[in-house]
This record gives structure tokens, C-alpha cells and sequence, in this order.
């Protein structure tokens, strides 16, 4: 046989399924490759049941070596080829795709379908037989009838049909094709392009040739091309017996074998082509439905969740932008609050304070009753400092939490402890102060505070009355030695005298106090003020560090998988393009020569 | 009451909670005419099955041979009780209006469906018209024809043989088994042929007899060569191939008259035997077919225009439906003569006859004829006697079922009032 250009397309093809990682199509299409390679023809003989298939190729090859029935009969299907002698045998195995297969029981010819029709383990029956219509490679092939989808029998068939080189598609002249019969002969199209009708039994009814007709239409109107060729089993069978040229002519079997030797063996490469052609179209579907598939999610895009996911931290971002202008204001408005309020008490208690000591000092006399006064001056200044201190840090406290709630709003509250409790200062245990310790932030300037205001407490006292010597205790002393009649008669007046000048130092030590604490207190917010700000500055510049971060990652993935879709779907297109490629040289095949071919 | 008088019983209730919708009274109204009206048999299959032909052949003249549907009605014979014939148009006619096909089988009481060789065969439409609350309930009101059964023997004189023996294998096995109560092969040709042979057809048959078997052979070969001559070729379009291979082989055979040939044409293209089954599954259960269709129709409206106070003629419907002997019977009947259900050689023609298949009165049902204390006498015996045969443990457990269901017929006979 001279080089086929099909066959350096087909190679193409299986060499293309091996590159679509599609061993089980390589396999396949190997098989059906060596048996195009070789001289056989297979002409599939199919239909519904009892349409005369089992009949036609007995009317073929004129010996009844196709058991025939009224009921369903054929149930594997029979492959009769040439052979010097007539044999038979039944092929068992479970492959039932192949038409060479296992086990063989050699089988007289006479018998070998029928037996093969009963014999549950059969796939095929095979007969060969010496005829010189199947000298030149022709093999018919009867088949199980075709019914429902689900049947044994259907699925035999076709599972034959991907073998077969030509199908005849038998329908008895007792009816017109009906739609099943149509869609049948559509479906074996996409396998086996090559196609005619048979319409059997033309001896039974007298309106076959209107059958005929309005079949050819119907396959025309369809879009099916497929010859009809109306025969008549009985007549032929009927000729062969009596030897009746005339009858055997009425048969319509000349047309059939015409068709066969003919217009098929006659052009067997075309046959040959429009295999190959009908193959490749079926493996470029097959290899191209997966990756058309992938092409089209791919263009619908897939970063859809992360696209999302960049833009809203690109909102978040923005809305951070906002936020930190908003409660920097806000800080700053709640520190001079804070201020002015803390003032304002401090100005109250140490009032209440100085009117209490005045109140004092209107009995007391300073000479004797200083120490008390002083104890318990000292006691009340130093329950005015903490009140007011412990006030600032709870205010602080809640100030810390309202802004960090601004400063990071989805963060919940775990921003707040961040910064309330954020570095544990080293304490001085001595004059830590219970309610200092709570707000470690602080911690450190309120030690300080605290310290500076004891020392004020202790020392400022002292350093005031040091500037009084009249009413120094000590001179009170020294008065007393002036004279006890001195004293007495004065004792009025100087008592008056004393009284007004310790109310004086009261009010001075008192102002001091208020003057000096104040300024360490309002430094102090100021401090702890300045403080917050950075940290918050600090935690909202981490935050969206971090969300500027996300947004780069995730955008980097997206460019990333964007430019890989945009690669994958080149590779993509450049193989279904190359598939189409392959499709268009297997339609060639089929096309090329045509005109002078096999017309339908 | 038996199943015919509470469905009557039913659509007058339903008349009453109806009272007020003209549409559902004239819908209610006609079904209670069509109680006392002839049967209504619907003969349907696929384009060109011979449904036409068939309705021929059961009227005994040419009626259908025009666009279907057409209604005929048949006056009662000796050997086929009166009916009212529907041809109908092709189930499978593209771009048909589904709902018609529908409305035609709601008119009718019974369906004879054609079809070929049921292993090409499209039953959707069978399923359809079994695919309704009262019809799952019983599918007892279709028979399926396998038509032009000369041709599934390849118009052999035998033919009918082979299509007995498709017919046997399908009745018993399949879902087809489900969706009919039986299958009955028949040549409608043939039959129409032997129901209206004329004299002269006789005449030309038995000149064909005469003509020397070498000569007359190669002429019965093919259709193309018996139509050679114009007379043959108009009894050919009358009888068919089978036809004429038959009735010459007839005649040969010694069949001497037309009226002879005429039966023994019915005889062998399966015609008797489709009028047997139609007697028997169809017009001898004409009330509860009627009943049948009365309670589709019932159930139309109770589904179409729902109302509290038909609420409990849905539930009473239900129960009917569940609780109807007829239909079991109806069913058994059918299971016992093809073979999908089993008795014991001897019980089986005795559970037939009580289960009403040789007669559906009292008398044929038990066998004896007599006054009432005799045949209620009669009724108990059967009914203690099958009441054993049920709870017999050498029978099987399907025979065991199938002695049940004699059960409750002898039960319904020994309780019924007027016997
Ligand atoms: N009159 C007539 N009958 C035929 C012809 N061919 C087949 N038959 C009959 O049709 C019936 C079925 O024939 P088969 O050849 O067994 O049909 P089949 O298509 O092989 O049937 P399955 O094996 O069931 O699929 C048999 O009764 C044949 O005698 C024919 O050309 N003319
Ligand atoms: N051989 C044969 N032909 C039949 C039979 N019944 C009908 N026909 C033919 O089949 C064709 C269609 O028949 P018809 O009754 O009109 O079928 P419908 O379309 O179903 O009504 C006609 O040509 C009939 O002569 C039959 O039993 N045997
Ligand atoms: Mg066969
Ligand atoms: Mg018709």
C-alpha cells in the first residue's frame, strides 16, 4: 500500500494525545491505526431488532450463516470475512471492544451464531467463508439490536462502532425511518462517517418505493448523507435456490453489492480518510473540551475574592487617613478638659481647706497647736494630691480607651491594653501609690509627681514657717520667757496676732501647695498627654504599615496570578489552536476527492 | 356497596358541593350520563401502527379512513358486546398538541394500544396514561396489540405463531407487563379483510387457489409481483400479502364459503383472541372501567377547583381508590391468564371463575345456579375453602397472595345483600 498522508496526520493525533497526558486515547487510537494500516474493511450491519440485519447478510454471502428469528435474536454480534474454507468460531473475553480477541472455540459455521447468541460468555462469533465479495477485505459485521440505552444488547453495538469502517443501517420497508431510527443513524455519523440505508423486506409490502422516497427526503431534510438502498432478503435467498437471475435482480441485492464492491472496496483509501477524519474530529473534541473549559474559567477571571479583599484595605486605609485626624482633635479636646477640671477641684478642695484652717484658728493658738495643724494640713494637702492625681489617671484611663477605639476602630479593645499596659516601667517600690500602679503608661511621671509633691509636703512647710519667726514655735518659747505678767496681760492681743499669722502661713503654705502641685500636675498631663499621642501616632503608623503591607501582597498576587492566567491562557489557546489545526487536517482528508467518491 | 354504586354514590355528593360551578356540574353531570352508555374503547399507537385499520377490523365495516379522531359506535353481536370505537391521532406525531391526545384518553374508558415489536417500541405514552392518582391505583383499562403482527413474522402463512410467542414472552416479563393488563398479537389487515370480504373477493381467492402451486408461488413471492395485475393488486391493498398467502392457503385447505373463510381469517389474524381479551378485561367490567373513568373525572375536579366542603369526598376518594376490590380483581384476572401469577393446576380455573374470568354474576362466579340461600351457601363454602388455600404453607407466598385476593371476592359475595 502506498504512504498514506492520513497516516502521518493520525500519528499527529496520537502523538498530540500523548502530549494531553491521554494514555487510554494513544492506546485507542493505536489500535485503530493498525487496523486502517491493514487491508480489512468493516462494514457494520445495525439497526433496530428484527429490521432483517441477521437476513441481509445471509442474502450477502447466500448461506444462512447469520441465525435469523422473529424475536430478538442476534445478541453479539458476527463478523463474516473471507476465508479459503468456511469456519466458525465464538470469542470469549471480556474485551468485547476488539474484534481480534482471547479465547476462540472454533465452531461449525452453520451453527456458530446461534450458538453464539445463547452462550452467555460470547462476545462475537467470527465466520469466514470463501466468497468473492469478500476476497478484496470486505467484513460484514451483524450486530444486537439497538433499543433502549440502557440494554446489553445497545451497548455491544456500539461498542463496536468505532471499528467499523462503513455502517448500513437496516429499517424494514414496513414503515418510514422513525426519529430514533434518525437519531441512530446521527450518532453513528460522528464514528463511522459512511453510511447507508437498507430498507429490507421491499417483497412484503407494495408501497416500499413510497417508503423509500419519502426516506430519501427525510434524510436529505435532516441533513443526513446517507444512500437508500431498498432490498429484499427473501427474494435473494429465494433467487439463490432457484437459480432465477430475474428474481434475483428484483431483489435489489445487484444495487446492494454494487454499493458494496463498488462505491466502498472500490475506494477504500477515501473510506480510509473519513475514518481518520471522523477520529480526529472525535480525539480534538475530546483532548479540546478540558481545555476550552479552562480557557473560559480563566478569562472569567478567579481573583475576584482577592481583588475584593485589595480594595477593601484600600477603603481601610483611607479610612485610617480620616481617623487620625479625627482623634488627635478629640485628645486634644479631652486633655484641656482634663485640665481645667483637674484645676478647678484642686482650686475647690484646697479652698474648702484654707476655710477650715481659718475656721481653726479662730480658737486655737498656733503656739500650742501647731503641731496638730500641721499634721493635719499635711494630711489634708496630700488627700487633695491623690484625689486629684487618681482623678487625672482615671481620666487618662478613659481617655486612652476612647481614642484607641478611634485610633484602630476594628480592633476591639485589644489596642487599649496595648497601650495602657504596653511597657511595664521599672517601680520604686517605696512610694508606689496603689492607684498609680494601674496606669503603667503613666507610671513612671506619676512616681515623680508623687515624690515631688511629698517633698513639697515635707519641706515646702517648713521652709514657709522658717520665714515667720513670730509664730515659730521656738519664739513662741522665748516669748513665754518674757514674763509671765507681760504674757498674761497680752496674752489677748498676742494670742489675736498668733492666730493671724499662722492663718497667713496656712493660706501661703497652701498657695504654694496649690501653685507648685499644679504645675506638676498639669505637666504631668501634658506628659502623659504627649505620650498617648505618640503611642497612638505610633500604633495607628503601625496599623497602616501593615495594611498598606496587606494591600501590597495581595496586589502582588493578584499581578502575579494575572500575568500567570494571561501565560496559561497563551499555552492554552496555542494548543487548542493546534488541536483545530489537526481538526482541519483530518477534515481535509475527508473532503479531498470526495466529489468523485462514494456519493451519498 | 360495590365499587360502581359508591362512585355513584360519591358524584352525587360531589354534585351537591358543586352545586354553585357550572363547569364542574356539566363535568360531574357527564360522567354520571356515561355510566349507562356503551363502553368507550380508544384505540392509539404511532403513526401508521394500523389504529384505523384495527377499528375497522372491530367494527366489522370501513369507518375510520379520515383524519382521526373519529367516534363509532358498535351495536352489540354475538361475539362482541357494544362499543363505542375512538381512532385516534398518532402518539407520536411531531408537533402534535400533547393535550389533545390527553382529552381523548380522559373520554375514554379503555385504550388499545399498538405498537410492533415491543423491543423497538416507545411506551411513554403508556406511561402517561397510567401516570395519574386513579390509574396507578388500577392499570386496568389498557391492552396492548401488537399490531401488523403478519409483518413481525415476515408475512409468513405462520406468522401469528411467532408474534403469540413475542406476545407470551412480554406479557409475563418487562415494564410493558406493568403498564397493560395483556398483549395480544393481531393482523389488522387480515382481520379488517375477513370481517368485509366481499363475494367477488371470494371468488377471486378461491380462482387464485385453483391455479397450479408452481404457478401460483412465484406470484405470492413479493407484493411487487402479485400487483402485477390490476385485480390482484386491488385485493392485495385489501388483504395484504399475509392476507392473500392466507386465505389462498385456506381455501386450498378445503375452506369452501366466504363466511367460512371469513372466520377462519379472524381466527388466524388474531382477532378472535382480541376480542376475547376485550370482553373479557374491557366489557365484561364495563361498570367498574365506567367507575373508573367517573372516579378520574371525580378526582379532576377535586384537584382543579378544591373547596372545604369537598375536603371529605378527597378523602372518601382516597380510600376507595385503596380499598377497591374490583381493581385488585381486575388485576389477578389478568396476572393469572398470562401467567404473571401462579396457582396450583386445579385451583387456578376455580379462582378464575370466582374472580369473575368466566362471568362476572354471581352464578357463573360460584358455579351454581340456584336460588339465593343456595348460592350464599355456595359463596361461604369458597370462602372457607380459599380462606385455607391462603394461609397454606405448601403454597408460595405469591400463590398465597394470589388466594387472598379469591378471598375477598367470595367475602363480597357471601356479604352482599340482594346476591
Ligand atoms: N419478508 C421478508 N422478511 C424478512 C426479510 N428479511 C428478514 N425478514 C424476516 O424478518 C424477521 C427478522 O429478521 P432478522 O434478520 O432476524 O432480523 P434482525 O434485524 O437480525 O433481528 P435481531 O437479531 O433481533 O436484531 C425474520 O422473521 C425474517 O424472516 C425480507 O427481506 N423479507
Ligand atoms: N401488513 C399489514 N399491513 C397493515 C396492517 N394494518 C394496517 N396495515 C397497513 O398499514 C398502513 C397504515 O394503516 P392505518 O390503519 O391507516 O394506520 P394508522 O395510521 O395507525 O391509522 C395501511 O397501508 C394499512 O394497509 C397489518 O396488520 N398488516
Ligand atoms: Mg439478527
Ligand atoms: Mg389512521
Amino acid at each position: 500500500m502506498m504512504a498514506s498522508p492520513w497516516l502521518g496526520v493520525l500519528d499527529d493525533t496520537i502523538q498530540a494525545c500523548g502530549a494531553h497526558a491521554r494514555p487510554d486515547l494513544v492506546e485507542r487510537l493505536r489500535a485503530r491505526r493498525a487496523e486502517l494500516a491493514g487491508p480489512k474493511v468493516r462494514v457494520l450491519v445495525l439497526g433496530e431488532s428484527g429490521q432483517g440485519k441477521s437476513q441481509l447478510i445471509n442474502g450477502l454471502v447466500n448461506a444462512p450463516v447469520c441465525a435469523v428469528g422473529d424475536d430478538v435474536t442476534t445478541s453479539v454480534p458476527a463478523i463474516v470475512q473471507h476465508a479459503e474454507a468456511p469456519a466458525g468460531a465464538i470469542v470469549t473475553g471480556d474485551d468485547a471492544r476488539n474484534l481480534e480477541g482471547p479465547g476462540r472455540v472454533p465452531t461449525p459455521v452453520e451453527s456458530v451464531t446461534a450458538r453464539a447468541n445463547r452462550d452467555t460468555g460470547a462476545v462475537r462469533a467470527e465466520i469466514g467463508l470463501p466468497r468473492k465479495l469478500l476476497e478484496t477485505g470486505l467484513a460484514l459485521v451483524d450486530s444486537p439490536p439497538i433499543g433502549s440505552p440502557a440494554s446489553q444488547h445497545t451497548h455491544r453495538t456500539l461498542a463496536v462502532l468505532p471499528q467499523a469502517d462503513a455502517a448500513l443501517l437496516v429499517s424494514d420497508a414496513t414503515k418510514e425511518l422513525t426519529t430514533s431510527e434518525l437519531d441512530l443513524i446521527g450518532r453513528v455519523q460522528r464514528f463511522c462517517p459512511t453510511v447507508a440505508v437498507v430498507l429490507t423486506k421491499t417483497d412484503l409490502v407494495p408501497g416500499w418505493r413510497r417508503v423509500a422516497e419519502r426516506n430519501r427526503a427525510r434524510l436529505q431534510q435532516d441533513g443526513l448523507p446517507a444512500t437508500v438502498i431498498p432490498v429484499s432478503a427473501s427474494l435473494r435467498l429465494a433467487a439463490a435456490r432457484s437459480g432465477d437471475k430475474a428474481l434475483n435482480e428484483e431483489s435489489g441485492y445487484g444495487a446492494l453489492v454494487r454499493y458494496l464492491h463498488q462505491d466502498l472496496m472500490g475506494h477504500v483509501d477515501l473510506l480510509r480518510r473519513r475514518s481518520v477524519a471522523a477520529l480526529i474530529h472525535m480525539t480534538v473534541e475530546q483532548l479540546g473540551a478540558p481545555l476550552r473549559e479552562r480557557l473560559a474559567e480563566l478569562r472569567e477571571g478567579g481573583t475576584d475574592e482577592l481583588t475584593a479583599r485589595w480594595r477593601a484595605a484600600g477603603h481601610r486605609l483611607e479610612e485610617l487617613q480620616r481617623e487620625s485626624a479625627r482623634w488627635q482633635t478629640v485628645l486634644s479636646d479631652e486633655v484641656a478638659d482634663l485640665i481645667a477640671d483637674l484645676d478647678f477641684d484642686l482650686r475647690e478642695r484646697t479652698r474648702r481647706i484654707l476655710r477650715e484652717a481659718e475656721e481653726y484658728f479662730e480658737v486655737a493658738d498656733p503656739a500650742k497647736d501647731w503641731p496638730e495643724f500641721e499634721g493635719w494640713l499635711r494630711e489634708n494637702l496630700r488627700s487633695v494630691a491623690e484625689t486629684n492625681s487618681d482623678w487625672l489617671l482615671d481620666r487618662f484611663e478613659w481617655i486612652a480607651r476612647k481614642i484607641a477605639r478611634q485610633v484602630a476602630p476594628r480592633s476591639g479593645d485589644v489596642l487599649p491594653e496595648a497601650l495602657l499596659d504596653a511597657e511595664s516601667r521599672d517601680h520604686i517600690g517605696d512610694l508606689r501609690m496603689p492607684n498609680v500602679e494601674r496606669f503603667s503608661l503613666g507610671q513612671k511621671l506619676f512616681v515623680g509627681m508623687r515624690g515631688s509633691y511629698s517633698g513639697l509636703l515635707m519641706f515646702g512647710l517648713a521652709t514657709t514657717l522658717a520665714g515667720m519667726p513670730l509664730i515659730n514655735p521656738i519664739s513662741i518659747g522665748a516669748g513665754a520667757a518674757f514674763g509671765a505678767k507681760s504674757v498674761f496681760e497680752e496674752r489677748g492681743a498676742r494670742l489675736k496676732r498668733r492666730q493671724a499669722a499662722a492663718k497667713t502661713a496656712a493660706h501661703r503654705h497652701v498657695d504654694d501647695f496649690f501653685l507648685t502641685y499644679g504645675k506638676q500636675s498639669k505637666d504631668t498631663v501634658r506628659l502623659i498627654h504627649r505620650e498617648l499621642r505618640d503611642r497612638c501616632t505610633a500604633v495607628a503608623h503601625e496599623l497602616r504599615a501593615e495594611i498598606a503591607d496587606t494591600a501590597k501582597r495581595i496586589k502582588q498576587v493578584i499581578d502575579a496570578e494575572t500575568a500567570e492566567r494571561g501565560a496559561s491562557a497563551r499555552e492554552l489557546t496555542r494548543a487548542i489552536e493546534q488541536l483545530n489545526l489537526l481538526y482541519r487536517r483530518g477534515h481535509a482528508l475527508a473532503t479531498t476527492q470526495a466529489a468523485r467518491g462514494l456519493t451519498a | 356497596m360495590n365499587l360502581p354504586e359508591l362512585t355513584w354514590s360519591l358524584l352525587s355528593r360531589a354534585l351537591d358541593a358543586y352545586a354553585d360551578s357550572p363547569r364542574a356540574t356539566n363535568w360531574l353531570r357527564g360522567h354520571l350520563a356515561r355510566f349507562t352508555e356503551p363502553l368507550r374503547l380508544a384505540v392509539t399507537g404511532p403513526h401508521g401502527s394500523g389504529r384505523s385499520t384495527l377499528v375497522n377490523a372491530l367494527a366489522g365495516e370501513v369507518v375510520a379512513n379520515g383524519p382521526e379522531p373519529t367516534r363509532h359506535h358498535v351495536p352489540a353481536s354475538r361475539s362482541q358486546p357494544e362499543l363505542t370505537l375512538i381512532d385516534t391521532p398518532p402518539v407520536d406525531a411531531e408537533g402534535a398538541d400533547p393535550g389533545s391526545l390527553e382529552r381523548i384518553c380522559l373520554e375514554a374508558d379503555a385504550v388499545l394500544h399498538l405498537m410492533g415489536h415491543p423491543h423497538n417500541a416507545d411506551l411513554s405514552f403508556l406511561r402517561t396514561v397510567q401516570d395519574h392518582p386513579v390509574a396507578r391505583a388500577a392499570p386496568v383499562n389498557a391492552l396492548v396489540v401488537l399490531s401488523r403482527a403478519d409483518e413481525l413474522g415476515g408475512g409468513r402463512v405462520d406468522a401469528l405463531i411467532s408474534a403469540r410467542q413475542v406476545a407470551r414472552r412480554y406479557r409475563r416479563e418487562t415494564e410493558l407487563a406493568g403498564l397493560c393488563q395483556d398483549i395480544v398479537p393481531v393482523a389488522g389487515l387480515a382481520a379488517q379483510a375477513g370481517r368485509t370480504i366481499t363475494e367477488a373477493e371470494f371468488e377471486t381467492i378461491a380462482a387464485l387457489a385453483a391455479v397450479p402451486k408452481a404457478e401460483l408461488e412465484p406470484l405470492l413471492l413479493s407484493a411487487d409481483r402479485f400487483a402485477a395485475d390490476e385485480a390482484r393488486a386491488a385485493l392485495l391493498s385489501r388483504f395484504g400479502l399475509f392476507g392473500v398467502r392466507l386465505a389462498t392457503t385456506l381455501v386450498r385447505g378445503g375452506v369452501d364459503s366466504q363466511a367460512a373463510l371469513a372466520a377462519q381469517l379472524l381466527q388466524r389474524a388474531g382477532l378472535s383472541e382480541l376480542r376475547d381479551a376485550i370482553t373479557r378485561y374491557f366489557t365484561d367490567r364495563a361498570r367498574v372501567l365506567k367507575a373508573r373513568s367517573a372516579l378520574i373525572g371525580l378526582e379532576v375536579v377535586l384537584r382543579m377547583e378544591p373547596r372545604p366542603a369537598a375536603a371529605p369526598l378527597v378523602t372518601e376518594l382516597e380510600r376507595l381508590l385503596a380499598g377497591a376490590h374490583e381493581f385488585a380483581e381486575l388485576r389477578m384476572l389478568a396476572a393469572l391468564n398470562t401467567g404473571r401469577a401462579r396457582l396450583p393446576d386445579g385451583l387456578k380455573d376455580e379462582a378464575l371463575r370466582l374472580i369473575g374470568g368466566y362471568g362476572d354474576d354471581p352464578p357463573s362466579r360460584l358455579g351454581v345456579a340456584g336460588p339465593e340461600p343456595q348460592l350464599r351457601q355456595a359463596a361461604l363454602g369458597a370462602l372457607r375453602l380459599w380462606q385455607e388455600y391462603a394461609e397454606n404453607p405448601v403454597l408460595g407466598a405469591a400463590e398465597r397472595r394470589a388466594a387472598l385476593t379469591v378471598v375477598r371476592s367470595c367475602e363480597a359475595m357471601a356479604m352482599a345483600p340482594g346476591l
